[in-house]
């Protein structure tokens, strides 16, 4: 895996991580503010309700009043217009409310088909009123009064319990709130309570002498009911309620402890012991309505507060919910930015780095750096890598002028050998070939120890028919050696051939031992002739090995016991050495390549083996003899290499010529 | 390759080699030119230990006595065998005074 994957994994793994965090955050803050929301939306219908319900109580009590004294329809009606009003507005808004939060609040549909139901019955029901408040319909209007009244409060139980519906459905559940709640559900009641009892006492007292004990149990038990709801109340904990609710309840419950409720009781009293109460219903219905008043500004109160902090609750859940987005929004940036940064501070120049040090390792030495001048470890990298490519270049340029250098040095080599094999060809041309001259057979042995020798020989025949003949070993070997034998030879061959008649062989020799410059190498060498009319030849021996006569009866002898090299001592002189050279006999000159070949543990071959050689091969012609003696010294060498010069030159006189010349 | 033993007058060069030859002769050569130059001119060259001398050595051995010039001399001891033999071929005993050992060199040039 790369470290970029690494690295974009990594900060996906963080980046989805926070984002889940975040996401379950905000999910719970709209959830909340849903809640909100929905309690917002549920608070203001059950506000309209409430009210649309007071609404209702109020003209229920005021109609009923009407429907009872229809004598003072006059005064009246103009109230019951006003509260009608009231209600529908309060039923219209209700309804309104609900639609406008239709997305919020569940079963709408049933509320809106509740309160639609609830107006067309009020419709119906006012129709009623209407038609019996005529003048001439008083007893009817009388007899119409209960049912009113039962039907209206079977209207405003509806209300409540859609009311107590919503409030079950949506139900607050911060402590204050629930309280406030419940302290409206119970403000309610008190004053449905309080509602129904200042219509029927309005009655009672109307006419006290028509009240049947039903209406006086139904008011004995709206009072009871009233008294049980204010315990309720007491009962809830008020200690987080605000000052003006606190107020508004104390004042309710003033009103009720110390004037409604003992008037009651004592107004009850007298009617069940028929004692004419000495309050007139009028006088009751003011009162009542004063308890209405405080119990609704109790509501008031209330509705206020929990809108306020509902309203409060929304606006902390919107501000959560924007809050949590605002941080879910710089989360994911903060991720975008940061995998943004990895790439481009990490991962690209890493790519970078890694593409350039596989082409350099690939000797792709023309990759381009990457041009960066940062401080970190990655420019740390990149300068290291800056010193890798100029070393390696070094490198390489050091090993092209070794392999340009070893190149020239392979040519040079190679031309110096084909100067040098050229060199031997024209070396080995300068040796005469096996030939016969003056009856005298030659045959020669040549092994240079590398392509040219400072060995060389050569048999001339003179003009007067002498033979002359030389064997030269340049002191060293090699191409110095070389050059020098080319010269010695060219300087006898040349010396044989022009000395004039009587110079003998020993001045050639001192001759050029004076005129050798001291700079170049001497050289050793046998220089002789063969005398063409007489059975003898004579040599002259200049630090070479004695070379060895081998008798037509095989008997071998060596001639001379050494001589003066050529040019090593400028004032040398040298001695001629005759000796009889008969028919048959063998003249074999060697240099002393031959005899001082050594074998592996460095003995040398030794002028003893080779005379060995050449006793046991006397018998044989020169050709099988020579090639004997290489094979000798090749065997005794044990390798085709040798560590000096090797030449062997075999002079043979033949037998006297054939009659007819002899006689020349 | 050379060690030496100064006696009197006359500086002993025993050669150290088994052979004196082209791979070695420069470097007696060099060697012995050395003690020359530090103003030797009586030297005997104690040859005892080397079994061989070929041309290039024999060129060396010449051109120290060249060098040496004819106020000084160089008397060889010890040369047996191949050497020995070289020296005779070559004439070379008549150009070096040769001597048995070192001693009876020394004492020869010390007369």
């Amino acid at each position: 895996m790369k470290i970029r994957h690494i690295l974009l994994i990594l900060t996906a793994f963080l980046g989805v991580a926070l984002l889940v965090a975040v996401s379950v955050q905000i999910r719970n803050e709209v959830l909340e503010y849903q809640t909100a929301h929905r309690m917002v939306a549920s608070n203001a219908v059950r506000e309209r309700l409430l009210l649309a319900t007071d609404a209702l109580a109020a003209e229920r009590s005021q109609t009923y009043a009407l429907l009872i004294d229809p004598d003072k329809a006059g005064e009246k009606t103009r109230g019951v217009d006003e509260v009608r009003r009231q209600v529908d507005d309060l039923l219209q808004s209700a309804e309104r409310t609900i639609e406008e939060t239709r997305t919020s609040l569940t079963n709408s549909d049933g509320s809106l088909t509740l309160l639609s139901g609830i107006r067309q019955a009020v419709k119906a029901l006012r129709d009623l009123v209407d038609a019996s408040l005529n003048p001439d319909e008083s007893r009817r209007s009388r007899e119409l009064a209960p049912r009113w009244f039962q039907e209206t409060s079977r209207l405003i139980e509806d209300l409540q319990s859609s009311r107590l519906t919503l409030l079950q459905r949506e139900r607050p559940l911060e402590p204050t709130l629930r309280t406030e709640a419940n302290l409206r559900t119970y403000g309610g009641i008190l004053s449905e309570s309080i509602a129904r009892n200042q219509a029927l006492m309005t009655h009672v007292l109307a006419s006290p002498q028509g009240s049947s004990g039903l209406d006086l149990d139904a008011i004995s038990r709206n009072a009871g009911r009233a008294g049980l709801v204010w315990e309720l109340i007491d009962g809830q904990p008020t200690a987080s309620l605000s000052e003006p609710v606190k107020a508004a309840i104390a004042s309710a419950r003033e009103d009720f402890r110390s004037t409604l409720a003992p008037l009651q009781q004592s107004l009850l009293v007298s009617l069940l012991s028929r004692v004419p109460p000495r309050l007139d219903s009028d006088d009751w219905y003011e009162i009542t309505g004063r308890s209405l008043n405080s119990v609704a500004m109790m509501q008031q109160e209330l509705l206020s507060s929990s809108r306020t902090r509902l309203q409060a609750e929304l606006r902390r859940a919107e501000r959560s919910v924007a809050l949590w987005t605002t941080l879910l929004a710089l989360g994911v940036g903060a991720v975008i930015g940061s995998a943004l940064v990895v790439r481009r501070r990490v991962v690209r120049p890493l790519e970078e780095l890694s593409r350039t040090m596989l082409r350099l390792a690939d000797h792709d030495l023309t990759t381009p750096l990457p041009r960066d001048t940062r401080s970190d470890e990655l420019g740390a990298m990149s300068d290291a890598l800056r010193v890798f490519k100029a070393n390696a270049i070094k490198r390489e340029r050091t090993q092209n002028e070794k392999q340009m250098l070893h190149a020239r040095l392979r040519d040079a080599y190679r031309q110096l050998r084909k100067d040098l094999e050229a060199a031997a060809v024209i070396q080995s041309t300068m040796l005469p070939p096996p030939s016969t001259m003056g009856g005298v057979r030659h045959r020669g042995l040549f092994r240079p120890s590398s392509l040219i020798a400072g060995d060389t020989y050569n048999v001339v025949r003179r003009s007067d028919g002498g033979i002359g003949f030389f064997q030269v070993d340049v002191a060293g070997h090699g191409a110095p050696a070389a050059l020098v034998s080319v010269a010695c030879h060219h300087a006898l061959s040349q010396a044989i051939l022009t000395r004039t008649q009587g110079t003998p062989l020993e001045e050639i020799a001192s001759q050029i031992n004076g005129d050798w410059p001291e700079d170049l190498p001497y050289f050793t060498m046998i220089l002789g002739e063969v005398d063409p009319r007489s059975q003898r030849a004579s040599i002259i021996q200049a630090g070479h090995p004695s070379p060895l006569v081998i008798r037509v009866d095989g008997t071998v002898e060596a001639l001379g016991d050494g001589g003066f090299p050529v040019g090593m001592i400028a004032a040398a002189t040298y001695e001629r050495l005759e000796f009889e050279f008969e028919p048959g006999d063998r003249l074999l000159i060697y240099s002393d390549g031959l005899i001082e070949a050594e074998d592996a543990k460095g003995e040398a071959f030794s002028e003893a083996r080779l005379r060995q050689v050449i006793v046991e091969n006397a018998g044989n012609p020169t050709s099988v003899l020579l090639e004997v003696l290489d094979g000798a010294v090749r065997n005794w060498r044990g390798s085709e290499t040798l560590e000096d010069d090797l030449s062997v030159l075999m002079l043979e006189r033949l037998a006297e010529r054939t009659p007819a010349h002899a006689v020349h | 390759m050379l060690s030496t033993d100064q006696r009197g007058n006359i500086l002993v060069v025993q050669v150290e080699e088994k052979r004196i030859d082209a791979s070695k002769a420069p470097i007696f050569k060099d060697e012995m030119t050395r003690c020359i130059e530090g103003g030797q001119n009586q030297i005997v060259l104690d040859l005892s230990r080397v079994d061989f001398i070929d041309s290039s050595g024999l060129g060396a051995l010449v051109s120290c006595l060249k060098r040496l010039g004819p106020r000084g001399s160089l008397a060889v001891a010890g040369a047996t065998g191949a050497v020995s033999r070289l020296f005779t071929l070559t004439r070379m005993d008549r150009v070096f005074a040769l001597h048995p050992n070192v001693e009876a060199a020394v004492e020869q040039l010390s007369a």
